[in-house]
């Protein structure tokens, strides 16, 4: 239970945060993500796009489909002021579990 | 390429989704499976390596499915209680407590052939007082983002409650009491039925379309 809701909590953070550096499709949230975490965190489509519908319908995300030049048909997710507004509490909640761990378990975070 | 599209279609197999909506997912997941497929093989990666390193991108399409289906549900239940229950039963109480209030302050309805058990009661306080709540339904429920049905329901909600305790009180008045004539029965329950359904879901209907057609015009106007 904990460990699902970890991870889930892990997925919500990284996706907001990096839409609120930009509007991306899933493919690119994907590759951002898994880029800046160094490969460590890698979405597969089962636990992407659940979780983009899922935010979406809470209005912390929004997806429009956008026609590309070469045609092609893309969704495309922006963050929406309730997504950016949940970005502070949760960071707040992982520095709190990040200090936590460095006592209880001497994690450090690089 | 593959035809991803195809693909996806054979793999996630059917989803208990509205069709438009089942679509754009289908169309999402095959477009993020091409947007993979394309970069690996801009990565020089040969083409058979690069589908066989998409396909692997889904390790259970059962999973994905059922994810898709709970995010989607869990959405579902939650439009329902904000668009429909909530201003659905405070338009209930609402008008429910005000015809209390009315009969408490001695407000009687005018009412056609009094003494006969098919009477039409015209409950003129409380009936003039019905479009604001379908007004307040209506409002509630568009402020949630509900549109079409949900909205309708929100306001017509006290109507449809008594719709339902009808039925109840019909089936249980025909089950307990086999030796009531047929004829007053369906009598009484039409007469009840103007008076407590078709009545009041006109003046709540009026509310609810008086209200959206001024949230358009003023959407319009600006």
């Amino acid at each position: 239970m904990i460990r699902t809701e970890l991870k889930r909590g892990t997925a919500e953070i990284a996706i907001l945060s990096v839409l609120e550096q930009q509007p991306l499709h899933g493919y690119e949230i994907s590759r951002r993500i898994e880029r800046d975490s160094g490969g460590a965190l890698r979405f597969t489509l089962a636990a992407l796009y659940p979780l983009l519908y899922r935010m979406e319908k809470r209005g912390w995300v929004r997806g429009d489909w956008e026609t590309s030049d070469n045609g092609r048909r893309r969704r495309c997710y922006k963050l929406l002021p309730s997504g950016r507004k949940m970005l502070a509490p949760l960071r707040a909640e992982w520095a709190d579990l990040f200090r936590a761990m460095r006592r209880v378990a001497r994690v450090n975070h690089a | 390429m593959p035809d991803w599209l195809a693909y996806v279609n054979d793999h996630l197999g059917r989803v208990s989704l509205p069709e438009a909506e089942s679509l754009q997912v289908r169309e999402e997941l095959a477009t993020h499976l091409e947007d993979a497929y394309l970069s690996l093989r801009e990565n020089g990666v040969s083409e058979s390596a690069a589908i066989r390193l998409v396909c692997r991108q889904v390790s259970s399409w059962q999973e994905l499915r059922r994810g898709i289906l709970a995010a989607k549900s869990e959405a579902f239940m939650q439009n329902r209680v904000s668009q429909l229950w909530i201003p659905g039963l405070v338009t209930f109480f609402g008008s429910e407590v005000l015809l209390v209030v009315f009969d408490v302050l001695g407000l009687k309805p005018l009412v056609f052939h009094p003494g006969d058990p098919s009477s039409i009661v015209f409950y003129f306080p409380w009936l003039l007082s019905l479009p604001l709540f379908g007004a307040l339904g209506a409002y509630l429920s568009l402020r949630a983002r509900g549109q079409g049905l949900p909205v309708h329901c929100a306001s017509l909600f006290p109507a449809l409650i008594m719709a339902a305790v009808l039925i109840v009180v019909l089936v249980v008045a025909l089950v307990l009491d086999r030796h009531a004539s047929f004829r007053i029965v369906t009598s009484v329950f039409a007469a009840a039925i103007i008076n407590w359904i078709c009545l009041p879901a006109i003046f709540l209907l009026l509310g609810s379309t008086l209200l959206q057609l001024a949230m358009k015009r003023r959407a319009a106007a600006d």
